[in-house]
């Protein structure tokens, strides 16, 4: 089994080379030889995680007489497979996609490298090899994004890119350095083993090493999981080839979510670090969402809809619920990569058809359709509230009767309520001819939704954190003091329904809009539409950082 | 007074501001490319040699000199677009920092000439390519012509693959150098080691730019000549041998 685990890491390593060597060989063969290597390394990786299924303890394997390169535990052979699966339907999708190419056989190079790298940052079992890997995945995506090297655009985004994921890779370093100096290894299994027996044994300027540890991996996964202000290049690269997008949004843009997976025994003993994760990943979900909405570009929404995905799942890991981020990343990517890789072919139905629905008076006078009608407002409020309530009790009930004691379970439960009310509420909003048809699909959607994402994020749970000790240090090292936890959500509570309040006032009045609100609107729609100058600020420094260099070699003669 | 006078004879040969001046006005004089190969590999080792020969204690001093140094010609790379002027200041920048190996006294003297001649095989390899695109295209300079990718997509092939080397990134010596200068500093003067990293940004970015300002662009109209296999096969073996090298030297420094 030790041998094909090296196989299944090493595979996409081999195609790389040999299409590099012989491409003027292989020709078109190039992309064939890359598929038939990315499948069959797929296939070992289905075999590896069934074996890894049966409760087969993990492994570590070393190279001669150095620290552990490999270990293979569950989160490694499921994202393992993870990554093979999505890279294997792009490498499919580019086979045709990538034809008239120029640099045919050099992307192909290119994706297998970047397949081996993500490979080895997830089978990473030392410090040195998860540093080496995680920085090459944004050398090779820097690469990747500008396959087109015609595209000054491309290019420049892509530079946004490998800036802002060398500013991650900065802290993971420092991480990788201080831990070693503490612990004097490279192996991650012996660290994180010392670090659970005697968790505040070293101190770095005053401060627990967990703790600086903790913090400077999450500062790693906010750089490459597209954080609040960390987030600029992501809605940018879209010059890229369409199956790189796919690969990015699906896969890569993931790892910050892995990291902090990788390093749970860290941030178990890490005092409120958690808490700032959550805090950070929350206003990334709601600037992520926000920026979406505002969008008129389908490549640019979809950017910061990754972005306001990346910000819950990182939100999910701020509240102890490490698997459920995995499975959010699992998930996220299957619906994010299958969206990106058809965004040509909806783009190419909207240019036959708009889709915007017709004017109201159109349909009943021209077409002779009755009136669309809406359900009474109180009615549908109650429904709004009640309906998706009941079904995540019940669905939480059902995996584990004391959920409620959980602070990170109740904060999920209040997500998804607002969800799932706000779906409802988004339902309402529509018209229809038939709304209770309309309606009912909604719910049953919702309880599908919600039934299996408990259910899938519950076997995640027990399968990549089988000992049930940890899961519940996972949660209580996320927890806040009760009264605090509760004003927070009596507060979240008051601001969302008002918020609600707000829409269905709109909705009534919208015509009797007074004049200042007017301005206030459109100075917020202004504001996101640049959204919020961050982009701005950062080009402004950029060019300051530039002159500066500029003048202090005027000031010294070039030399 | 002795030792200040030989720490700053070194400096001109490690580069310490303002004597790191002297190195880049000598690279700026020499026009045959063969005289700057060899100015590039002797410079640092003489330095080396110096402070070695005379057994002069370091203080902290000159490391905070070198750190400022090493940033100053890192964030002054930024504006360069000339390829020989840029490798000089990133030799500055790199070199600059052997002080600090040398002040922690813990690598040896002879795996510090490695770490010298590590950190310059690349920035010798670029000197060549650079020459290459002076007798192309009359200069090497980024913004003028563009497009290398598309026009040589050989010589463009290696040029970034060279580039990428001389800033340090995995697998090549320069990253494991880095890397275990950050271990070394960040016990010691953890301030420090934040300075080693912002340094390494910086070259990330000036990296960047010189790639950007040299591959991306349209096709020239005029055909000029890629290089030869044997040539790819020169620039292939030595990059090779450059990344062996560095995952030796991984198992050996870290």
């Amino acid at each position: 089994m030790e041998q094909l685990i090296i196989v299944v890491a090493v595979l996409p390593l081999i195609s790389a080379l040999l299409i590099q060597l012989f491409s003027k060989r292989l020709g078109r063969g190039s992309a064939r030889l890359s598929v038939v290597m990315t499948t069959l390394s797929f296939l070992l990786s289905a075999v590896l995680i069934t074996w890894s299924l049966t409760g087969h303890e993990p492994q570590a394997l070393s190279i001669g007489n150095s620290s552990t390169i490999i270990l293979f535990d569950p989160l490694g052979a499921l994202l393992a497979a993870i990554i093979l699966g999505i890279s294997l339907i792009v490498h499919l999708y580019s086979v045709r996609y990538m034809a008239e190419e120029a640099a045919y056989g050099q992307f192909f190079v290119l994706l297998d490298l970047m397949t081996a790298a993500l490979l080895f940052m997830v089978l990473a079992g030392d410090l040195i090899t998860l540093v080496i890997s995680w920085y090459l995945v944004g050398v090779l995506l820097y690469f990747l994004l500008g396959q087109d090297t015609r595209s000054q655009t491309a290019y420049r985004f892509a530079f946004w890119t490998v800036i802002t994921y060398r500013i991650g890779d900065l802290p993971l370093i420092l991480a990788a350095a201080l831990l070693y100096n503490a612990y004097d290894t490279w192996s991650l299994t012996f660290i994180f083993n010392e670090i659970m027996a005697n968790p505040h044994a070293h101190q770095i300027l005053g401060f627990s090493l967990t703790q600086v540890v903790a913090g400077l991996i999450a500062l790693a996964a906010f750089a490459r999981s597209a954080q609040f202000l960390l987030h600029t290049w992501l809605p940018y690269t879209m010059d890229g080839p369409t199956p790189v997008s796919a690969l990015m949004h699906a896969g890569i843009v993931n790892a910050g979510g892995f990291l902090i997976n990788r390093f749970a025994p860290v941030f178990v003993n890490s005092g409120d670090v958690l808490n700032w994760v959550f805090v950070v990943g929350l206003i990334t979900a709601i600037f992520g969402s926000l920026l979406m909405l505002t969008q008129n570009d389908i490549k640019k929404a979809l950017g910061y809809s990754t972005m306001g995905q990346m910000g819950f799942m990182i939100m999910e890991c701020g509240i102890g619920a490490f698997s459920l981020a995995i499975y959010h990343m699992f998930a996220h990517g299957v619906f994010k990569g299958t969206m990106f890789l058809s965004a040509g072919s909806v783009i190419n139905s909207a240019r036959q058809d708009d889709g915007i629905p017709k004017d109201e008076l159109y349909t009943f006078a021209v077409e002779k359709q009755p009136n669309r009608t809406r359900l009474p407002w109180l009615l549908m409020a109650a429904i709004t509230l009640v309906v998706p309530l009941v079904i995540l009790v019940f669905a939480h009930l059902l995996i584990a009767e004391d959920y409620f004691q959980k602070q990170g379970a109740v904060i999920l439960l209040f997500f998804g309520w607002v969800t799932g009310a706000q779906l409802i509420f988004a339902t309402y909003r529509m018209r229809s001819q038939n709304i209770w048809r309309m309606v009912g699909l909604s719910v049953v959607s919702l309880v599908i939704v919600v039934l299996g994402y408990v259910f899938i994020s519950h076997a995640f749970d027990l399968f990549l954190y089988p000992d049930e000790t940890f899961r519940e240090q996972l949660y209580t090292a996320a927890s806040i003091d009760v009264l605090r936890f509760d004003v927070l959500v009596v507060i979240t509570t008051l601001i969302i329904v008002a918020g609600w309040f707000v829409t269905y006032y709109a909705e009534q009045n919208g015509h009797r809009r007074r004049k200042q609100s007017k301005r206030l609107w459109l100075n917020f729609y202004a504001l996101i539409s640049r959204e919020f100058y961050i982009g701005d600020i950062y080009t402004r420094l950029t060019r300051t950082l530039l002159a500066l260099s500029g003048r202090l070699n005027v000031w010294l003669r070039w030399l | 007074m002795a030792e200040t006078m030989i720490i700053l004879l070194a400096g001109i040969f490690l580069p310490l501001f303002p004597m790191s001046m002297v190195f880049n006005a000598v690279l700026d004089n020499v026009k045959q490319p063969w005289l700057k190969v060899i100015l590039f590999i002797t410079w640092p080792l003489c330095g080396l040699s110096i402070v070695f020969y005379s057994g002069a204690a370091i203080s902290e001093w000159v490391v905070i000199l070198a750190l400022i140094t090493s940033t100053m010609y890192a964030l002054r790379m930024l504006s360069l677009r000339e390829v020989n002027q840029w490798s000089g200041f990133l030799a500055t920048s790199l070199w600059s920092l052997l002080w600090l190996t040398i002040w922690q006294q813990n690598t040896s003297e002879m795996l510090l000439y490695g770490y010298a001649l590590g950190m310059t095989v690349p920035l010798v390899l670029l000197l060549m390519l650079s020459a290459g695109l002076e007798q192309r295209f009359g200069a090497a300079y980024t913004g003028l012509y563009g497009g290398l990718a598309r026009t040589i997509p050989r010589f463009s092939g290696i040029l970034v693959t060279v580039i990428v080397a001389a800033i340090a990134t995995p697998l090549f010596p320069s990253f494991f150098i880095m890397f275990d200068m950050v271990v070394e500093t960040v016990a010691v003067m953890p301030l420090a080691a934040i300075v080693l990293l912002l340094i390494w940004l910086l070259w990330s970015w000036a990296g960047a730019r010189l790639i950007q300002g040299l591959i991306v662009g349209r096709a020239s109209n005029t055909k000029i000549a890629d290089i030869g296999v044997l040539t790819i096969g020169f620039y292939s073996i030595v990059l090779l041998a450059l990344a062996i090298a560095g995952i030796y030297m991984s198992r050996v420094i870290l």
